[in-house]
């Protein structure tokens, strides 16, 4: 196991660590279509309709513009999304998410990529993506990094 | 024979020899460095384990392997305690218990980091592992992971190595035992890198199967202590110090308790009580001895080694059954 590990990192490159052990970002990218979850919430994501608005889901709609994709929304609670996305049907969820969402065993959370007020202290905001799609969750957080705050 | 001044230099009521007593201050010393070591490598592998099985495994090893280090230095305290008619055999026995606890103590993690790794592989769970921002570089935490192994693998194997010949020297198991994990720790690291490049290349398998190969090396070190501390502790005959094979000062009893000539047979019983022995020599005398004789024989007995601290030796007109009387054969 050590030589084919050793070898699949030789023959990779760098650049292709960490990758997707479910090829979401490559797909996103040849196929150009970000399926992302949307769930209202913590004012971050307002959804009327089919129409979803807010500030993250401009976010969202600027990490797709990035890979050369659009946005394809589906709308519904947190609990559902999640289940779609263990299902393999979602890649990307936004619903005011924060660091403390209790769905952390069961998707990817992305680092704090701002922070609001609210009454009960401050909220530090977050993405999902499906668990252990590494690239794609390397990608996000990078996009993330560089973008202006 | 010993410089006095130095607590730790005696078992009990036995002045330890310039040899060991020089190596009991570096072991010492060695256990301090090692725990304030161990102790910065639990706390680097704690910040930055994320989701990782294996680092997860690779880090309550490293909290395990504090308690050797940790045992050794309390059974120190105990075991300079004189004996008494309370304690007849004085507390050098501290040594066989803190084998046990800390043999239990691996094993008990062990087995639950097997099913925790185990039912991780069996539920298909894809770890993930972020990023974190450094320098205003965003950097996949994969490598700082596999740096935080780097920097947990060297340091005891080095720690390791310095120990061996020093729990040899002290005939010291509890000090061998946490030499030999220390010395075997480089595999925990090197699996834990495996497991995280593993990741990276997208096998998110890889981090569990090496989750599971450091659990079960964990697992098989605790059974042996275990089995080991146990025939110590249930008087089983005394072995070296890596409990390999018998211990060759049991032939070197035999022989001398057969060299005066009014010794018609000999028998030996010696079992290990943790640095030192406790030795039983049943002599059939050719025709009445003198209890002079007998005391003499027990004296030579004790000068063969600093480890024969309580020699008795009995007369018998008929060896008893199943005590050594024919040197060990391996």
């Amino acid at each position: 196991m050590a030589l084919a590990v050793a070898g699949a990192v030789v023959l990779g490159g760098c650049a292709a660590i960490p990758a997707d052990p479910d090829g979401t970002l490559d797909r996103v990218r040849t196929q150009g279509v970000l399926r992302a979850g949307a769930s209202p919430g913590a004012d971050r994501i307002e959804v009327a309709g089919a129409d979803v608005s807010g500030p993250e889901a401009a976010v969202v709609q600027d990490f797709a513009a990035s890979l050369g994709a659009h946005v394809a929304w589906s709308v519904g609670g947190e609990e559902e999304l999640v289940a779609a996305m263990e299902r393999g049907e979602l890649d990307l969820i936004a619903g005011g998410l924060t660091d403390a969402s209790p769905w952390s065993d069961r998707v990817a959370l992305t680092r704090p990529y701002i922070t609001s007020a609210s009454p009960d202290g401050e909220r530090k905001h977050v993405l999902a993506v499906p668990m252990g799609e590494n690239a794609l969750l390397f990608a996000l957080e990078s996009w993330l990094d560089g973008r202006a705050p | 024979m010993s410089a006095p001044g130095e607590g730790a230099a005696r078992f009990g009521d036995t002045e330890l020899p310039r040899e060991q007593h020089d190596a009991l201050r570096r072991a010492t010393r060695l256990q301090w460095i090692g725990i304030a070591y161990l102790l910065s490598c639990v706390v680097v592998v704690f910040v930055v384990m994320g989701s990782s099985q294996a680092m997860k495994v690779a880090w309550v090893e490293d909290l395990l392997s504090l308690v050797p280090p940790l045992v050794f230095l309390a059974s120190l305290r105990s075991i300079r305690r004189p004996h008494s008619p309370e304690r007849p055999y004085g507390h050098h026995r501290a040594i066989g218990s803190a084998h046990l606890a800390s043999a239990v103590a691996l094993f008990g993690m062990g087995a639950f980091m097997v099913f925790d790794s185990g039912s991780g592989l069996l539920k298909a769970e894809h770890p993930p592992i972020g990023t974190y921002q450094l320098l205003g570089q965003t950097v996949w935490a994969g490598w700082v992971m596999i740096a935080a192994m780097v920097y947990t693998g060297a340091g005891p194997v080095i720690l390791g190595h310095l120990k061996k010949p020093l729990a040899e020297t002290l005939h010291d198991k509890v000090l061998w035992a946490d030499a030999d994990m220390n010395a075997a720790d480089w595999r925990t690291a090197a699996a834990a890198i495996l497991g995280i490049l593993g990741i990276g290349v997208g096998w998110w398998w890889a981090d569990s199967v090496a989750a599971l190969i450091i659990a079960a090396s964990i697992v098989k070190d605790g059974v042996t202590g275990i089995k080991n501390a146990l025939r110590d502790l249930m008087d089983g005959e005394a072995r070296t110090h890596d409990d390999e094979r018998t211990h060759p000062l049991v032939g070197a009893i035999l022989t001398a308790a057969r060299g005066p000539a009014w010794v018609a047979d000999a028998a030996v019983r010696v079992r290990d009580q943790g640095h030192l022995f406790h030795v039983e020599v049943f002599v059939v005398p050719t025709a009445t001895v003198a209890v002079a004789d007998l005391e003499a024989l027990a004296a030579r007995i004790s000068e063969l080694d600093w480890k024969l601290h309580d020699v008795v030796v009995a007369p018998v007109s008929r060896l008893p059954d199943a005590v050594r009387s024919t040197p060990a054969s391996g």
